[in-house]
């Protein structure tokens, strides 16, 4: 081995001199180091305190319970229950796949909400949870707890969600509520709102009053701090900083929903010897005092709930496809020939036009006018009739003979101050206003056709009877037979109080009517049902609610004349969508009215037959009932309720 | 009175006598304080990381004081075997290595994981004390005598950062550099060899040598604010931890930043953070301190020593072990770029703990046989 012992003093030195300086610069460095620390922790560590406390805290939101919505008496029609669901934090679950196969072996989770959730969490990104599954069963949900170990991410969560109790029966008033849009989100002003409606599974108003008074139902939501962790797990609430949500205002309606119910059920009865199943029809019942709506009611109607959770698409493909309009309210949304029924208007019109009640008419069943015989319902004719005998036998001569010399614009008039012709205020949308035929309507009609815009005389007839032109929802059939029956312009309402607030009926003026001329219309309209006329197989026998009414039909095909030189086919074999609508307005007590209704059923074939009797059914149940003599709910009941004021 | 005659092998007891203590009573300390903050970090269990790393140590210090019994020149007659011995590992570990977490580090050694880079930090140790033990002071600088030294510690930091591991690669050529600069290298070469230096890693950023995530990671320690969530958030997250310690700490077990898991990585490279969050700015100066004497204890034992081998042995295993506390410390701190160092023997992991743990090992043999010099132990070898 070679040594160098000799060089050695001399690489010592070097060695020393450089360790030496090593040394110190090693020193410099740490002092470096210790500079940063003094960096960090003293000059700075007030900032780095603030960051650290903003980690571990985490403001929370608290989901506002949504306002009730309750009918006149205070019976829930759309209120909140538990909702045991499943959410899942994408970035925790990492996996969300194999997340999504582990909870389906609990619950299912279709294939069609799997790609829903994907498209979520891609919109939302990963740290926002996901509602994977709701409206679980108890035992699903305590599965799923007891397998929370092997299932990373997910977060099972008691949510509330809306019920509505009376399913299809409050279906058209109260709506229902749906699962957030991005529309939606640009749609709020304040970030607090667009925050509470992230929040997983979040429902907002949808359609019905659940749209309308979304801002009143929503509520106000509360925050809590929480501590979390790195991954957002809630180490701790801090229940001192809570501030608690504030329920939504509870909503007080008009809507009677024992009266609804029944309403349902009797409209969806078969009308004897009629081979048909489901009857499309719709009835509304006012108190023709304060407008109230006691019964909203359309069938076939969708259930509600079934949309809270997100509705299954073939479910809602079959309510879309099918031809009764489960989806349509034909309360307010269908616009119908009232036929017949117009004829009360027509009789006003007429005295007006000063035509006395006593003048009459002979009924040969039919009438020759401009080219063509304008038929009477009854072939045979009525022989001779004054304008109660027109009525209450519905004599479509009578009204021919009088059309001949009126004014068009007379009787439009008549019609608008009944109420036709308008929407109102209700609070639930897809109303239509139903055409008024005039000279100005006909103008504007055609105003892209200017030959077609002359009215021809041969028009009046047919609008007098209430066919042609003329179109009417049944709310506002019942309405103008609420005007008719009390000569004061009522307008319908839906809510009677909004949170605590009851609000006053609307104001509703005398109409400019002479009252001999409607004491007339009145009396034709109680001769129809009690002395012996169209409908007097929907008399109540009741002496202190006896009934008056008007039958109507509305043709919607016109009948050629070959068809009538045939002869007419039997209306029951025709197909069912060319049978005629069936309609019957009808007001009581006669002489002290005080309730009103429309019944309207397409193609029921005939007023007297098909709509007449459904009246009755339910004229009489409110009868039974009267709720206008009864003490309507305290809607400040529901606000001193435990648990429900505001925060 | 102990005379120790010159060619007489020394008793055990006597070497025992002559291990440098507060050096042993320092190394303790600190891996004391790595116990205590990993008991922390477990929220207060000696599972899974405390009880481990008390037993590592004990077991590593065993291993220390084998090693400062062995004479210093028996450590000189291995250095080269040791050296090539981890360069053929190295050159294996493409060949044969595992790959773990996208990089090929690890190779399978008797059904035992082992990481040929960790071996070669005491091989270039003792490879280029060996070597510059063999020059006289006039040679050190000479052109012909900087190729081996050159390719020495070249080949290993190549192979490393082709694995890749960025930071061992550096770690290795400055732990190079420093010996060389100890054994005497001329001012003029070394200027030449920093400038050098610099202009090799602009190419290599220039030319797409590094990986996506290591310029990144470059790139976020220039601006840590680029990225909060990605890669910045570790270090934003650590410097929080720390700042929010203050003076004196949030106390033992009371550090919100890391019980509540917002710090990666706690128990191995960030493990200072904790410590810092928990003891402030005092208990982290002091554990600061306790490096400092330790290095600057490992420094003074080199030059003391004679023989020439232990004395640049020494400052070897001081620089690794001094660059391993710099980085890491000023990487938690936005320093460094995080690049995955451990703070020595107080993050847990027995790889690092064990070549630390020898390397003072030789540093202690080099004090225990400081009076030994080549001529008058011929007969010891």
């Amino acid at each position: 081995m070679v040594s160098f012992g000799a060089h050695d003093p001399e690489r010592q030195e070097v060695v020393s001199r450089r360790t030496v300086l090593l040394g110190g610069g090693v020193s410099l460095l740490f002092a470096g180091i210790a500079g940063r620390l003094y960096q960090l922790q003293i000059a700075n560590h007030q900032k780095y305190l603030d960051l650290a406390q903003e980690n571990q805290f985490n403001r929370r939101v608290l989901t506002p319970l949504r306002g009730e919505i309750v009918d006149r008496f205070g019976a829930p029609l759309a209120s909140n229950r538990k909702n045991f669901r499943i959410l899942l934090v994408p970035e925790q679950a990492r996996d969300v796949d194999a997340a999504l196969d582990k909870i389906a072996q609990i619950t299912p989770v279709s294939d069609d909400r799997r790609a829903r959730i994907m498209r979520e969490i891609r919109r939302r990104g990963a740290f926002t949870p996901v509602q994977v599954a709701d409206n679980l069963t108890w035992e699903e949900f305590s599965r799923i707890n007891f397998q929370l170990p092997h299932l990373g991410g997910v977060l099972p969560d008691v949510g509330e969600t809306r019920d509505y109790p009376f399913g299809p029966a409050s279906a058209f008033v109260i709506g229902y509520v749906g699962a957030v849009t991005e529309r939606d989100l640009a749609a709020e002003k304040t970030d607090a709102d667009r925050v509470l409606l992230r929040q997983p599974g979040f429902k907002i108003g949808r359609e019905g009053l659940e749209r309308t008074y979304e801002s009143e139902l929503r509520g106000a939501a509360g925050s809590m701090n929480v501590k979390i962790n790195a991954h957002g797990r809630v180490i701790e609430e801090l229940a001192d900083t809570a501030k608690p949500p504030a329920q939504g205002k509870p909503l007080t309606l008009t809507i009677d929903a024992e009266l609804q119910t029944h309403a349902m059920k009797v409209l969806a009865e078969p009308i004897p010897g009629v081979e048909q199943d489901v009857q499309s029809a719709a009835a509304v019942v006012m108190d023709v005092i304060t407008g109230d709506i006691l019964v909203l009611a359309s069938t076939p109607a969708f259930n509600p709930n079934d949309f809270n959770v997100g509705i299954d698409p073939a479910l809602w493909r079959e309510l879309n496809e099918s031809p009764y309009k489960p989806l349509l309210n034909k309360a307010l949304t269908g616009a119908y020939p009232p036929g017949s029924t117009f004829k009360v208007l027509s009789a006003i019109a007429a005295q007006e036009a000063g035509h006395k009640p006593n003048e009459t008419v002979y009924c040969r069943g039919k009438m020759w006018y401009g080219n063509r015989y304008f038929h009477c319902w009854k072939a045979g004719g009525h022989g001779t009739v004054n304008m109660e005998g027109s009525l209450k036998h519905s004599c479509d001569t009578y009204y021919y003979e009088i059309a001949k010399s009126l004014d068009i614009d007379v009787l439009a008039d008549v019609a608008k101050r009944f109420g036709l012709g308008q929407t109102y205020e209700l609070g639930v949308s897809g109303q239509k206003g139903g055409v008024v035929p005039s000279r100005e309507w006909k103008r504007a009609y055609y105003a892209g056709n200017p030959e077609n815009q002359t009215w021809f005389q041969g028009e009046t007839l047919s609008a007098i009877i209430g066919q042609g032109a003329v179109t009417a929802t049944p709310l506002q059939l019942a309405v103008m037979t609420a005007r008719v029956a009390t000569g004061r312009a009522v307008r319908p309402r839906l809510v009677r109080a909004v949170g605590d607030l009851v609000l006053p009926p609307p104001q509703a003026p005398l109409i400019d009517v002479d009252p001999a001329h409607l004491a007339v219309a009145r009396a034709g309209m109680n001769a129809v049902v009690n002395e012996y006329g169209t409908a007097a197989r929907s008399r109540i026998e009741d002496p202190d609610w006896q009934m008056a009414g008007k039958t109507g039909t509305s043709q919607l095909y016109r009948i050629t004349n070959e068809e009538r030189a045939r002869g007419l086919t039997k209306p029951e074999q025709l197909p069912w969508a060319r049978r005629d609508h069936a309609l019957f307005i009808s007001f009581m007590p006669y002489e002290n009215p005080r309730y009103a209704c429309s019944v309207l059923v397409e193609h029921g074939i005939g007023g007297s037959r098909a709509a007449g009797p459904k009246a009755r059914d339910i004229m009489k149940a409110v009868a039974a009932k009267d709720p206008a003599s009864r003490t309507p709910f305290d809607p400040r009941a529901l606000a001193r309720a435990p648990g429900l004021q505001e925060g | 009175m102990s005379i120790i005659l010159p060619g007489r092998r020394r008793g055990i007891r006597d070497k025992l006598s002559r291990l440098h203590w507060p050096l042993i009573i320092l190394l303790t300390i600190i891996a004391g304080a790595g116990v205590i903050t990993l008991y922390s970090v477990a929220e207060g269990h000696w599972q899974p990381w405390a009880i481990k790393h008390g037993m590592r140590y004990l077991a590593a210090l065993g291993v220390l004081v084998a090693a400062a019994l062995v004479p210093v020149r028996f450590w000189l007659s291995l250095a080269y075997p040791v050296y090539f011995a981890a360069l053929l590992a190295l050159v294996a570990v493409p060949l044969i290595g595992e790959v773990n977490m996208g990089a090929r580090r690890w190779i399978e050694f008797g059904g035992m994981q082992f990481q040929p880079s960790e071996a070669m930090k005491i091989g270039l140790v003792l490879g280029l004390a060996r070597y510059y033990h063999g020059l006289r002071a006039e040679q050190v600088s000479h052109f012909l005598y900087l190729i081996p030294p050159a390719l020495m510690i070249g080949a290993p930091v190549g192979l490393i950062f082709i694995q890749p591991d960025l930071g061992t690669a550096l770690l290795l050529a400055a732990t190079g550099a420093i010996i060389v600069f100890v054994a005497g290298l001329s001012w003029r070469i070394g200027f030449a060899g920093v400038l050098g230096g610099i202009g090799a890693a602009y190419g290599a950023y220039r030319f797409d040598i590094l990986k996506e995530y290591q310029i990144k990671r470059i790139l976020t320690f220039l601006d840590p604010d680029r990225d909060p969530l990605g890669e910045g958030y570790h270090l934003l997250q650590s410097k929080i931890a720390l700042g929010s310690g203050g003076l004196d700490g949030k106390g033992y077990m009371e550090g919100t930043q890391s019980q509540l898991k917002f710090l990666p990585e706690m128990q191995t490279d960030f493990i200072f953070t904790i410590f810092g969050e928990e003891f402030g700015f005092v208990g982290a100066i002091g554990l600061l301190l306790a490096y400092l004497a330790v290095i600057i204890t490992g420094l003074s034992i080199a030059m003391g020593a004679k023989l020439h081998f232990a004395r640049l042995a020494t400052v070897g295993v001081v620089a690794t072990f001094t660059l391993y506390v710099l980085i890491n410390t000023g990487m938690v701190m936005g320093l460094a770029p995080v690049v995955g160092v451990p703070l020595p023997l107080v993050s847990y992991g027995g790889t690092v703990m064990l070549t630390i743990m020898a390397g003072f090992g030789i540093v202690m043999s080099a004090h225990v046989h400081r009076d030994q010099d080549m001529y008058r132990s011929s007969d010891s070898l």
